[in-house]
């Protein structure tokens, strides 16, 4: 009878597919995919009974979307659809990346009637290997890895507004672009010291104040009006033309409920989109399910969702299909009858008991995919007036990862700013922002950089390296302490932190350059007043510790401003003049007005020739210095710019070494081990050659062994090596015995000629001695250790051969 | 020069001698010529070599109060002396002298290099302030005791020293040396390696133990001495010290001749202590409450000083940006009048400068007006507050030490009930046990007991009377002290302020002045 109704159930409800006929299920899949084992059947007949009284008590309700066949055609239960998965990577672990990968990894497509439930759901297993799906799908898929991530993530089927079902976000925001709520932290307010100074007493008319104030506020009143009206203007423009559809577009997302997790309260997730999605999106809920339970929506959607209780346990908001709830309960009094397990671990037990497995396989996502993220490795997303782009990693040859373009109209013609976003790149680039408008480009750089350089603005329209530009550096990076060089064309102003000499800020006023011909490698712009600035000293009295120090350098003059003593307002300051340099140096005339200051100090004596002559020398040396130092940040920046325009003509990007699939060095050196491994290998497969082959290939391979056969072989082998050994000692010998005659015909002659021989034929014969004594110790040795050894290799052989699977049943 | 290598007569150190050293050891530059024409302060020398010179007896350096650095070397100086005004002196050399006794080095606290090297010394002593030193050299001298070296341990800066040539260092001296000085680099002008080190430390093993123990030791005494210290003047501070564990009790019967031998009556010992840890309670519960009153003071002292310090700064920032206003303002008309030649206009821009400094002189003397009175009013209040709490705390003080009276008191009448009752079994014979020898000539008649009583309990009283008197005394003294101080620190700067801003301006109204001058 049961088997009956499924056989009829089938034959209503599946109708030949119209679509996805071009993709062809996995034919790999398990058993699982295309069959229904008893459970699953029992527990369809349930839902299919939980439908029928669910259709004849509310008749004017819409079906509910509750065992579409799968892939297979095979009808599945939803709630066993999902397959909780917690895959091993860290990036899908919390919601936000989890959804995320979906809305980057799968291609949306609509559902094929917006106002009716799709007619089939398939696993999350396919829909991956198809990388496509519908809103469904997507759920689907998302809610799955929630929940394996231990989320209390639930799919939901309802009603949505038509640019949520088309995944049309050209209306909205884009959410990179949204400004954050910037909370000015109120400071703590200091506490009112009871002996604070009273503040001097206001002496302007009350009056006139509060005119003041009044015309101020009424002017800012009328701006203020002005802008809402705008505002509203634009509003009413942009307003979605009506929809004769609005509210019955079926769609499907995700809701994730507080308590696991630590999530603090509850949010839906659009799977199309990733985000999290506030509840006016959505127009009406009519089911949610997650792996345990199927649960029907009781409550009026006639005002959207947002005034909804989502407490599942109460029975007179949320209709639930099995008894097994781990909700908290609302019973109604009276209806304590109704079989309803209470104690938890009961729970569990009925939870196995009743709810069979899912019939998923795993779901597996490759790394590679995981990094590719999108098909194609790219995706581009619409904004209101905005354009993101994604790229996978390595994909793009300069290591961009994604782009933002921003628009000045909505039809996107005008771009009017872009961003982009770079990984792995070997010179640390990582973001560009670029202004189209003003041509500014500002470059931020990760740390570890040359020069520690973090930060780049510059104008792409002003080339060249007088052009305006400002560049931060880390300061605690480089030596000198640089944090930022601002330049403009007749300006160069220096920040520093964290120097010995306590200078904070150096600002180099240039003049025009004088046109002038020649080679322009000795054109540098012309300096005309450098300014430092320097932090006070505590080591130094105030009054000796320079704040600032001037040097004009077309007046000849030195200017020194000091620091304020405690409690002073004035500082004391010092104006030099530069010495005349006479012909021979050294000799500077140095007078006492060359030299004019104001000392806070009244009673500072009027310092001496020889202090005044110091100082003179002491602040040219510093000057030149400083416009050494001038001389050397502007090389740099050259430098800088340089290098930039190299890699920007050459872009590499770097591999970890980690990364084994990327890194082709690894991978070389990985493959050079392999191959060696191999080579290896055969070598010793050749090395073990059969030592009884020859004697077996003697008496004609006979495929029989008998015992004679046996003994006959191993005595030859025996016999064989005997020789060989002896053979070998022979040598030996026979070696041994030429050289000692060599020697001794070499000594005779010797002694015969001794009186006759030149000095060289003497040290030639000394030599040759020498030599065949040490070759006849070698052979002597060698005889003597083979003489040794050769019984033993006898005696292993022997064993080896008693060893030997082929001879030992008969030899022993 | 050859005159001083020749004679045999000593050379004094004189004035002379001093320029013409001074001149040959400046730089021969420009920086030497001006020096020459303009004459050197002796003050301002840094280094002054005076080696080979015959010199007997250092004198006469008292005027280079900054010398950083001495040559005294190959001389026959015979003792070290007149070297106290040198206070800067990091480097010195008398090596190649005649000096018999380290002395008159107390000083010269900065002094980091120290050479002695070829003298006759006999003893390391008298080096106690030379915490500093980094390099000192003591070779070729007559030490004959090598444990004399363990008076260096103090030196814990000392990486280099040069002992050979010493009567003590003929045998194995080196790792005695290297055991006893472990802050020692190089000994004899060679590096200690750590192998040396290590070998010398395992074979003086014990007696560097000791000696290690005994540093520790007095260590930790030192710095129980310096935390006892500490607390002393904390209570004092607070006006409540010579109160703590009965400090005060003992003091009662300091003087007392009597008292204490009455108090050891056998009927007397149950009220003596029970006495004595009333008052000692009394005493302790005075010198919390003094504790806490002088932590009330405080904070509201570290109140006052915060807002004032932040009117000042406030006032501060004002007057810069008046100022610096003002110049920017000098700098643009002074720019412009550079570029100007008619003279009336030059004559308006100058008077209309002119004008602008009369200005910037009312604001900045308004601002100061202004501060001068708000922290008058402040300094009022808080004086006021100071007396209050001053006022308030004598009052509590003086009632413990009524307390103090009443037990006193208390205590006397017992005294004198107990001692009457005694001396009536005296006189009727009637004691059962043997007073003691003293004792018993108290108890000779009516009038010596009852005298004596009253002298022990008068001077009791009169030291509870002291101890108020100067604890209240003391309370007014600071209070007054410390207002008198607040309302100098305000006059004085006032009176600085106001003169900063008139020099100021009188300066730039010269400058002014000038400039009219000039175009005239």
């Amino acid at each position: 009878m049961e088997d009956l109704d499924i056989e009829l159930s089938k034959i209503t409800v599946s109708k030949p597919k119209v679509q996805e006929n071009e993709v062809v299920p996995d034919k790999n899949a398990p058993n699982s995919y295309k069959s229904n084992n008893a459970k699953e059947i029992e527990v369809l007949n349930y839902a299919e009974n939980f439908r029928r009284q669910f259709v004849h008590l509310y008749r004017d309700r819409k079906p509910l979307f509750l065992a579409p066949p799968n892939e297979f055609s095979i009808e599945k239960l939803v709630c066993t659809t999902l397959r909780p998965t917690l895959l091993p990577y860290k990036e899908l672990y919390d919601w936000d990346g989890a959804s995320q990968f979906v809305s980057d990894y799968l291609s949306y497509v609509p559902l094929e009637c917006p106002n009716e439930l799709p007619e089939s759901l398939f696993s999350p297993t396919e829909v991956l290997r198809r990388q496509k799906g519908n809103c469904f799908d997507f759920s689907n898929l998302l809610c799955s890895l929630l929940l394996g991530a231990g989320y209390d993530a639930y799919c939901v089927c309802g009603y949505a507004t038509k640019e949520v079902t088309l995944m049309d976000q050209s209306r909205s925001q884009c959410p990179l672009l949204k400004k954050k709520d910037t909370v000015l932290k109120e400071e703590g307010k200091a506490k009112e010291n009871k002996y604070d100074v009273k503040p001097p007493r206001d002496l302007r008319s009350k009056y006139l104040i509060k005119m003041e104030e009044r015309t101020v506020k009424e002017r800012q009143d009328e701006e203020q009006r002005v802008k809402d009206a705008e505002l509203a203007r634009i509003a009413e423009l942009e307003k979605p033309a009506p929809d004769e559809l609005y509210g019955m577009r079926v769609h499907c997302w995700v809701l994730v409920l507080a308590g696991k997790r630590e999530v603090p309260e509850n949010f839906f997730i659009e799977p199309t989109t990733g985000n999290c999605v506030e509840a006016d999106e959505y127009l009406g809920i009519e089911t949610l399910w997650n792996n345990t339970n199927y649960w029907v929506n009781m409550q009026d959607c006639s005002h959207g969702i947002g005034e909804m209780s989502y407490d599942l346990g109460d029975i007179a908001r949320w209709e639930f299909m099995f008894p097994h709830n781990d909700k908290p309960l609302l019973m109604l009094p009276g209806e304590e009858e109704y079989d309803m397990p209470l104690d938890e671990e009961e729970d569990e037990v009925e939870e196995d008991s009743d709810m069979p497995g899912s019939w998923v396989n795993e779901i597996t996502i490759p790394l590679e995919d995981l990094q590719r993220r999108c098909p194609q490795g790219k995706r581009t997303i619409l904004y209101k007036q905005a354009k993101y782009e994604i790229f996978a990693e390595y994909l793009m040859q300069d290591g961009m990862v994604s782009r933002l373009t921003e628009y000045a109209d909505s039809a996107l013609t005008q771009p009017v700013k872009s961003m982009e976003w770079f990984k792995h790149r070997v010179d640390k680039l990582e973001t560009r922002e670029t202004d189209l408008v003003t041509n500014k480009v500002t470059e931020t750089y990760g740390a570890g950089r040359q020069r520690a350089l973090r930060q780049h603005i510059y104008y792409s329209n002003q080339t060249g390296s007088e052009a305006t530009r400002i560049m931060e550096f880390d300061g605690s990076a480089r030596t000198d302490g640089l944090k930022a060089r601002e330049e403009t064309p007749a300006k160069l102003t220096e920040h520093y932190c964290d120097r010995d000499d306590c200078l904070t800020k150096r600002l180099v006023n240039y003049t025009k350059r004088v046109k002038k011909f020649g080679p322009a490698e000795g054109n540098e712009k012309p300096v005309n007043q450098v300014t430092e600035f320097y932090s006070r000293d505590p080591s130094i009295p105030a009054d000796d510790d320079i704040a600032e120090l001037t040097f004009l350098l077309n007046e000849e003059k030195i200017f020194i401003k000091h620091h304020l003593q405690d409690q002073r307002i004035i500082a004391s300051t010092h104006e030099y003049l530069k010495p005349q340099q006479s012909e021979d140096k050294g000799q500077v005339q140095i007078t006492t007005d060359m030299v004019s200051s104001f000392q806070v100090e009244r009673r500072a004596k009027n310092p001496k020739l020889m202090h005044i002559y110091q100082t003179i020398m002491s602040l040219i040396e510093k000057e030149e210095r400083c416009i050494e130092n001038v001389r050397i940040s502007e090389q740099e920046v050259r430098d800088v710019l340089e290098q930039r325009t190299q890699e920007e003509l050459t872009t590499e990007l770097s591999v970890s070494i980690y990364d084994t699939a990327r890194n082709d060095t690894a991978k070389k050196r990985r493959e050079e081990i392999e191959r060696k491994k191999r080579d290896d290998e055969a070598r010793r497969e050749e090395m073990e050659l059969d030592y009884l082959a020859p004697f077996l290939a003697r008496i004609g391979d006979p495929a029989q062994m008998t015992a004679e056969l046996a003994q006959q072989l191993k005595e030859d082998c025996l016999e064989d090596l005997k020789q060989r050994l002896i053979d070998m000692a022979n040598l030996i010998q026979g070696r041994f015995e030429k050289e000692t005659q060599q020697l001794q015909w070499k000594q005779n002659w010797y002694q015969q000629n001794q009186t006759t021989m030149t000095k060289e034929e003497e040290e030639e014969y000394v030599s040759y001695c020498s030599e065949a004594m040490f070759r006849i110790h070698i052979l002597e040795e060698r005889l003597n250790r083979h003489k040794e050894l050769a019984p033993q290799k006898y005696v292993a052989l022997e064993s080896r051969l008693r060893g030997d699977n082929r001879l030992a049943e008969f030899l022993n | 020069m050859n005159r001083l290598y020749d004679t045999v007569e000593p050379t004094v150190i004189d004035e002379d001698l001093l320029k013409q050293c001074i001149e040959e050891q400046g730089t021969a530059s420009e920086a030497g010529r001006i020096a020459k024409k303009e004459g050197l302060d002796f003050s301002e020398v840094e280094s002054l070599r005076l080696d080979f010179k015959n010199i007997l007896k250092i004198d006469n350096l008292w005027f280079f109060t900054n010398l950083v650095k001495l040559n005294l070397d190959n001389n026959i100086i015979e003792k070290i002396q007149n070297l106290d005004s040198l206070i800067h002196l990091e480097w010195l050399d008398l090596s190649f002298n005649n000096i018999e006794k380290i002395e008159g080095l107390e000083k010269l606290t900065k002094l980091k290099d120290l050479t002695l090297y070829n003298n006759q010394i006999t003893v390391l002593e008298n080096m106690d302030k030379l915490v500093n030193l980094h390099v000192f050299s003591i070779g070729n001298n007559n030490l004959s005791q090598i444990d004399n070296v363990v008076y260096l341990r103090r030196f814990r800066e000392l990486s280099c020293l040069n002992v050979a040539g010493n009567p003590f260092a003929e045998g194995d001296y080196k790792s005695y040396v290297v055991a006893h000085l472990p802050s020692i680099t190089y000994l004899d002008f060679r590096l200690v390696s750590g192998h040396m080190r290590e070998e010398a430390i395992t074979q003086y093993q014990d007696a560097i133990d000791v000696i290690e123990h005994n540093e520790r030791d007095d260590q930790k005494k030192q710095e129980k001495e310096i935390s006892r210290i500490a607390e002393e003047k904390e209570l004092r501070e607070a006006f409540v010290d010579g109160l703590m564990g009965g400090q005060l009790f003992d003091d009662l019967f300091l003087e007392d001749v009597d008292g204490p031998k009455l108090n050891q009556l056998p009927q007397m010992i149950e009220a003596y202590e029970l006495y004595k840890s009333k008052f000692c309670k009394i005493c302790e519960e005075l010198v919390t409450f003094g504790l806490k009153e002088a932590q009330n003071r405080a904070r509201e002292r570290s109140l006052f000083q915060s807002a004032v310090n932040k009117a000042k700064e406030a006032d501060k920032v004002q007057g810069v940006a008046g100022i610096n206003e003002f110049l920017a303002y000098k700098k643009k008309v002074l720019t412009e009048l550079g570029q100007v030649s008619d003279a009336r206009v030059i004559d308006a821009k100058i008077s209309e400068l002119q004008e602008e400094l009369n200005t910037v002189w009312d604001t900045l003397m308004g601002y100061e007006l202004q501060l001068a009175e708000q922290l008058e009013e402040v300094n009022k209040d808080f004086e006021r507050t100071m007396s209050d709490m001053s006022g308030t705390f004598t009052e509590i003080v003086q009632n413990y030490f009524t307390q103090c009276r009443e037990l006193e008191l208390m205590h006397h009448d017992k005294l004198t009930e107990t001692a009457l009752l005694i001396m009536e079994k005296v006189v009727k014979n009637e004691l059962e046990e043997e007073l003691p020898e003293d004792l018993r000539l108290l108890f000779v008649d009516k009038d010596t007991i009852t005298n004596a009583v009253n002298t022990s309990h008068d001077l009791h009283n009169q030291r509870i009377d002291n101890k108020e008197d100067d604890i209240v005394t003391r309370v007014g003294n600071s209070k007054e002290s410390y207002n008198a101080r607040i309302s100098e620190g305000e006059v004085q700067r006032n009176r600085h302020r106001v003169a900063e801003i008139n020099h100021f301006l009188e300066n730039i109204r010269d400058e002014l002045e000038q400039y009219e001058n000039l175009d005239r």
